[in-house]
């Protein structure tokens, strides 16, 4: 093989392999963006969970509260047992597990939304603390409480000052931008997990419709092995039973609809196509090469080059050829990402997991997590590009070689 | 008396039921220079191309350096052809994509050598040639009499014992022919080496040590 003339040959007839070269190039990026676009979408779906740090968060639905006084659980989160969150928490591939209870809380002409967080738990309603405003963040057991920044302006409560939740007042001792942090832990006021249990537990409004205990929760996050989610799902609906709202990427997957369908159903159907439409336009191309050089070839083969060095040129040109057009492929693929990571995507977060009551301004509208798509190429997918592109480049030259032998010297040059 | 560098015997090629070469016998000594004249379709080519390996004879037998080149495969043939034959074209059939030293190294790319070797090695050709100056010229900036050149150094890159030269001079003007010639005589005298020229100028035959008339397929 002739490294020398192989890039004479591309340079020099750059028109001859231009269709060719860009034609799989246009395949392979076709082939990377597809794939970096239906990864972006499973990574954006991740992201709402991502945002309270968790794999999977789970509630479980019940009834309708039978009268909106005091503290009352929403509909879509009522109590998780102690003894079922243990069972989580041993469940394999689980790696942590953060609670909270979630109460609506009416008294007189007011309401609030209040939840109980465990402060020190990095994970869950814990990152609240990243988007504090002012004062100081929750402790665990000191009959504290932070308040969204926009509910204090509204109440005429700021640091330092109490606020009263149920009959109990707690010391305001920060405030959080609520609005800003994740739409899964949204509430007016955060007090300690076990301060939302006592609550809870001692409220008629809860017990009658959900019986809960002390050590009992309602939402809960769960960090889990990558892997192990999908199976884990399905273990934990078989745990805590049909009325269990188990959410986990897929679940936000699934709400994505027909453009994600499409990107991710088809994209593997498209590849194979664009492939399929790309070797046979470098086919074409290097046959038709081989055609058009038939003179070279027998010149070539009277100098004493047999029909092995011949295949081997032809096949080191078109696998540079190939290689080429991946790189052109790759650079395509880079400027298609580039592009596409300035759009964004609405990831509906259902109600159920974010339940605002519809008498609230904007309560019961859909809620939404924004998010730029995370597109962008991984090594591995550069990887497969490249060897696809060999492997086009093979199968031609596997294809093709087969002419050099069938090229007389005699014949052709007869007729020069 | 040594034995002759090529011998044909009874040599006949037919296409379908044309017969184009009829029973030609012939040898060659090494070193010698001898044309091959004939009418245009007289079978002049043909008869080159079963001498020269390019084509394999209907019947009869080729023996060219010792070797019995019908019973060759195609692939011996190949390698045969690299270590012993040069050949000329009329069309000079240079590669359009290579420069004049790599043309006159074609024939080395397969070789297990390195490319300063090859290179030096068709340098001192082209120079030998006169052609120094063009080392990275590609034939499309090159005139008819130095393309023809660069084909004579690519037909003695590789010391051949004997060289084929179809028509050498057909496509350049008379002086530029005279200087192909001269080049071509220089080469059979100074390297011993065999020269089979076919041509259908009388003028230019008749330089040669010997000629050889070929009518309808065959030597008369």
């Amino acid at each position: 093989m002739q490294l020398l003339s192989v890039c004479s040959e591309i340079r020099l007839r750059w028109r001859r392999h231009f269709t060719a070269i860009m034609g799989l190039a246009v395949g392979v990026c076709l082939l990377l963006v597809l794939n970096a676009l239906s990864g972006a979408y499973k990574e954006a779906t991740r992201i709402p969970l991502q945002d309270v740090g968790a794999d999977i968060s789970i509630q479980r639905n019940g009834d309708v509260p039978e009268e909106l006084n005091g503290v009352v659980f929403s509909c879509s989160a009522i109590t998780i047992r102690h003894d079922e969150i243990e069972a989580v928490r041993s469940m394999s591939g689980v790696r942590s597990v953060a609670q909270a209870v979630l109460l609506w809380v009416f008294q007189d002409d007011k309401f609030a939304m209040v939840l109980g967080i465990e402060p020190e738990n990095p994970l869950g309603p814990g990152r609240l603390k990243n988007y504090m405003v002012r004062g100081a963040y929750l402790k665990s057991g000191k009959q504290q409480a932070l308040l969204d920044e926009s509910f204090a302006r509204d109440q005429g409560v700021d640091v330092g000052d109490k606020v009263t939740v149920a009959g109990r007042d707690f010391s305001v001792v920060g405030l959080v931008a609520a609005s800003q942090a994740p739409k899964m832990v949204l509430a007016h006021v955060y007090i300690p997990l076990e301060d939302a249990q006592s609550l809870a537990a001692e409220s008629k409004g809860v017990q009658t419709v959900s019986p809960f205990s002390l050590q009992d929760a309602n939402v809960l996050f769960l960090t889990a092995d990558q892997e192990a989610i999908p199976a884990l799902s399905a273990s934990l609906r078989t745990a805590l039973g049909d009325k269990a709202a188990i959410s986990t990427p897929e679940t936000f997957l699934r709400k994505l609809g027909t453009l994600f369908a499409l990107s991710d159903r088809f994209a593997a159907a498209i590849g194979l196509i664009v492939l399929g439409v790309t070797f046979l336009l470098v086919l074409k191309t290097v046959a038709g090469s081989i055609q058009e050089r038939a003179r070279e070839i027998a010149v070539l083969k009277c100098l004493g080059w047999t029909n092995g060095n011949l295949r081997k040129q032809i096949t080191a040109e078109t696998l540079a050829q190939c290689l080429l057009a991946a790189a052109f492929g790759v650079v395509l693929a880079g400027i298609a990402c580039w592009v596409l990571s300035f759009q964004t995507l609405d990831i509906l977060i259902p109600w159920e997991m974010s339940p605002t009551p519809h008498f609230l301004p904007g309560g019961g509208e859909p809620v939404f997590r924004t998010v730029h798509l995370p597109v962008g190429l991984s090594l591995p997918a550069l990887g497969i590009a490249f060897v696809l592109a060999l492997g086009v480049g093979s199968l031609v030259s596997l294809f093709c070689t087969g002419r050099i032998t069938k090229i007389k010297p005699s014949e052709v040059l007869r007729h020069e | 008396m040594s034995s002759p560098i090529l011998s044909a015997t009874n040599l006949q090629k037919t296409f379908g039921d044309l017969v184009v070469v009829k029973g030609v016998s012939l040898n060659l000594d090494e070193g010698e220079f001898v044309s091959l004249v004939g009418k245009s379709g007289s079978g002049k080519t043909t008869l080159l191309s079963l001498l020269s390996t390019l084509e394999l004879p209907t019947s009869g037998a080729v023996t060219l350096c010792g070797k019995d080149i019908v019973r060759a495969s195609e692939e011996e043939l190949a390698l045969f052809r690299r270590a012993n034959i040069g050949f000329i074209f009329q069309s000079f059939h240079l590669i359009p994509t290579l420069t004049a030293w790599e043309n006159v190294a074609a024939p080395l790319f397969p070789e297990p050598m390195t490319q300063q070797a090859r290179r030096e090695k068709a340098v001192a050709l082209l120079e030998r040639m006169q052609l120094g100056h063009r080392l990275e010229h590609l034939p499309g900036a090159l005139s008819g009499g130095e393309k023809q050149r660069v084909a004579i150094a690519r037909a003695l890159v590789n010391n051949p014992k004997i060289i084929f030269a179809d028509e050498p001079t057909g496509n350049l003007d008379s002086q530029t022919g005279q200087s192909i010639m001269k080049t071509l005589h220089s080469v059979n005298k100074e390297q011993n080496v065999t020269v089979l020229m076919v041509t259908h100028d009388m003028e230019l035959a008749q330089n040669a040590d010997r000629t050889l008339h070929m009518h309808d397929g065959a030597i008369q």
